[in-house]
């Protein structure tokens, strides 16, 4: 008698820890893991692919919470000071002079920029010899593109003065405050839109550096291996969807009901945004790897962000490339 | 010394690796002034702070007298300053763009907005709290409406306009460094963004230390004449 029930007892106690464990390792499946991203602007249209994407990995148990902030400058200081797990940007300085414990893993976009200028006053590069241009600050890419340009073309501008943000550079050119600048996609849509016969879109050679770059602290990154690369490979995965098709993003934007505050004046800028800034090649394939670390070191040290000359400067002192590797090899390519 | 030693301490540390110690930030000041940019810089802030104090100081004062000698003016003009001191300047500030354009008219106009109201409300309260008796007294004695405002009001008042010049002025610099660094960066604005935007951090507390320091320098300098006159004149502040 005394034996059986230790038997029974037995059999309960071992199918209860097997319950347990198989309970235990559904939990752990289904365990959300939280990263903290820092955005230095608001969340708008052109932010859609990502949003889809972090859609996508909210589904595989990453859960991404942005935070908007101000500027990239406070996105990277909430990273540096661990305030935020994830930043977006570009803040090569940062890591150089601070040697701030910060990789960059993912290339979100290449730059794309357009330098718009009043077609009254000026018609080839040749004509804002001596003239006055307006980039968006002191020491940005939009400076770097218009000095390069100046440099190319044999031209001395008279003046660069700053207002930061294109859509305040745009809204200032429709108003005649502003005759040359530079601005980005969405804001040479709307000036080509509200003033199509007004301005000229000067062509520009091509510029592949970073437009905007995931980083985040090694730390991060080596503790955090498996939500990192969950979503490096819905990144890529988007990416591509939408570099086969931009259609695709208006698509998902109102399957998952993405973006429901956008105002109908945005709404169909959608589609034209993504078409032009896949025809420009700005979202890459296969997240940057070493094109991107390539173009940025040139780039950056022509725009005096990044000391030295791209020679002189590491990969591996700003650049991660471990989890897009390892995401590379899941989605392929 | 005590907050020199506690920022040097805390810089070495450090608290965040943007943080300069106070050594650095010095060196940096030096080197800023030694190649030019500070003065540079303060040649473009001192522009529309020095337009924006003057409007303010005068209009201000102007405007506060009239408030405290006209019951039909105080009732048109003084919930207009109410509402500019308590308003969220910093917001309302982008806005003068869309009206005024990037440039110093827009700056100059920060600063209006901000020194101003309390310009304003200091002088009104100066004129509209002289003492009643010595009002009584002025007529008494036969003093017309103007010897009134000239001899006893104003009198009254200076010690009370004073302070809100000199709280106008600080309000100014308030309103010279929040323009320039919302509308465009220009000047010590653009030091201070641009530093900041490639990681020169000890250049950019270097910056902001200049400010302050400029800022705290004039407005003890107002002080001093402030009390120089009234003992010059026996009148209390």
């Amino acid at each position: 008698m005394k034996k059986h029930l230790g038997t029974k007892s037995f059999f309960v106690i071992a199918a209860v820890f097997t319950l347990a464990t198989l309970a235990g390792d559904a939990l752990a499946q289904t365990k959300t893991t939280k990263i903290r991203y820092a955005l230095g602007d608001i969340v708008t249209h052109d932010d859609l692919n990502l949003l889809i994407a972090l859609d996508r990995a909210k589904a595989r148990g990453v859960e991404v919470e942005i935070t908007p902030f101000k500027s990239e400058d406070l996105a990277t200081q909430a990273v540096i000071n661990g305030q935020a797990d994830i930043g977006q940007g570009t803040p090569y300085a940062v890591i150089q002079k601070l040697k701030a414990p910060v990789r960059f893993f993912y290339q979100l976009s290449a730059l794309q920029f357009f330098p718009v200028v009043d077609k009254s006053l000026y018609k080839t590069w040749k004509d804002l010899d001596g003239q006055d241009i307006v980039v968006h600050s002191r020491g940005s890419g939009t400076e770097a593109i218009m000095s390069m340009m100046a440099k190319h073309h044999g031209i001395k501008y008279k003046s660069v003065s700053y207002v930061p943000g294109s859509e305040v550079r745009a809204l200032a050119m429709l108003k005649g405050n502003i005759k040359a600048s530079i601005v980005d996609n969405t804001n040479k849509n709307l000036l080509m839109k509200e003033a199509p016969d007004k301005f000229l879109v000067l062509p520009l050679g091509e510029i592949k550096a970073s437009d905007e770059a995931l980083f985040a602290t090694n730390a991060f990154l080596d503790a955090n291996k498996a939500a990192v690369g969950i979503l490096l490979e819905e990144l890529l995965k988007v990416w591509r969807e939408i570099n086969k098709d931009p259609a695709f993003a208006v698509r998902e934007r109102q399957r998952l009901g993405l973006l429901k505050d956008l105002p109908a004046k945005l709404e169909g800028e959608v589609e034209p945004y993504f078409k032009q800034a896949v025809a420009g090649g700005i979202f890459p394939n296969d997240g940057g790897l070493a094109g991107a670390v390539k173009n940025d070191f040139e780039f950056f040290t022509a725009s005096g962000a990044l000391q030295g000359t791209p020679q002189e400067l590491k990969a591996d002192d700003f650049w991660n490339l471990a989890p897009l590797k390892a995401a590379l090899a899941k989605v392929g390519g | 010394m005590l907050v020199f030693g506690a920022w040097e301490i805390a810089g070495r540390i450090p608290i965040s690796l943007a943080f300069p110690t106070f050594g650095e930030t010095v060196a940096a000041l030096l080197a800023l002034i030694a190649d030019g940019s500070l003065i540079k810089a303060y040649a473009s802030t001192l522009q529309p702070l020095l337009i924006g104090i003057a409007v303010s100081a005068v209009v201000g004062v102007a405007a506060g007298v009239g408030m405290g000698l006209s019951r039909s003016l105080e009732w048109l003009a003084l919930p207009i300053f109410i509402i500019l001191q308590a308003a969220p300047l910093a917001a309302i500030i982008p806005l003068i763009t869309y009206i005024y354009g990037i440039g110093l008219t827009a700056k100059s106009l920060a600063v209006i907005l901000l020194a101003t109201p309390v310009v304003v409300m200091n002088a009104y309260k100066g004129i509209r709290n002289t003492d009643p008796s010595l009002i009584a007294m002025g007529r008494s004695f036969l003093g017309t409406r103007t010897q009134q405002i000239l001899k006893i009001m104003i009198p009254h008042a200076r010690g009370l306009i004073f302070a809100g010049l000199r709280l106008g002025l600080a309000m100014g610099f308030v309103g010279v460094v929040v323009a320039e660094l919302l509308i465009t960066p220009t000047g010590i604005g653009d030091l201070i963004t641009y530093h900041g935007s490639v990681a020169n951090y000890a250049e950019m507390y270097a910056s902001i230390v200049s400010i302050v320091a400029l800022a705290a320098v004039t407005i003890g300098a107002l002080e001093r004449v402030e009390r120089r006159l009234f003992r010059a004149t026996g009148a209390a502040a």
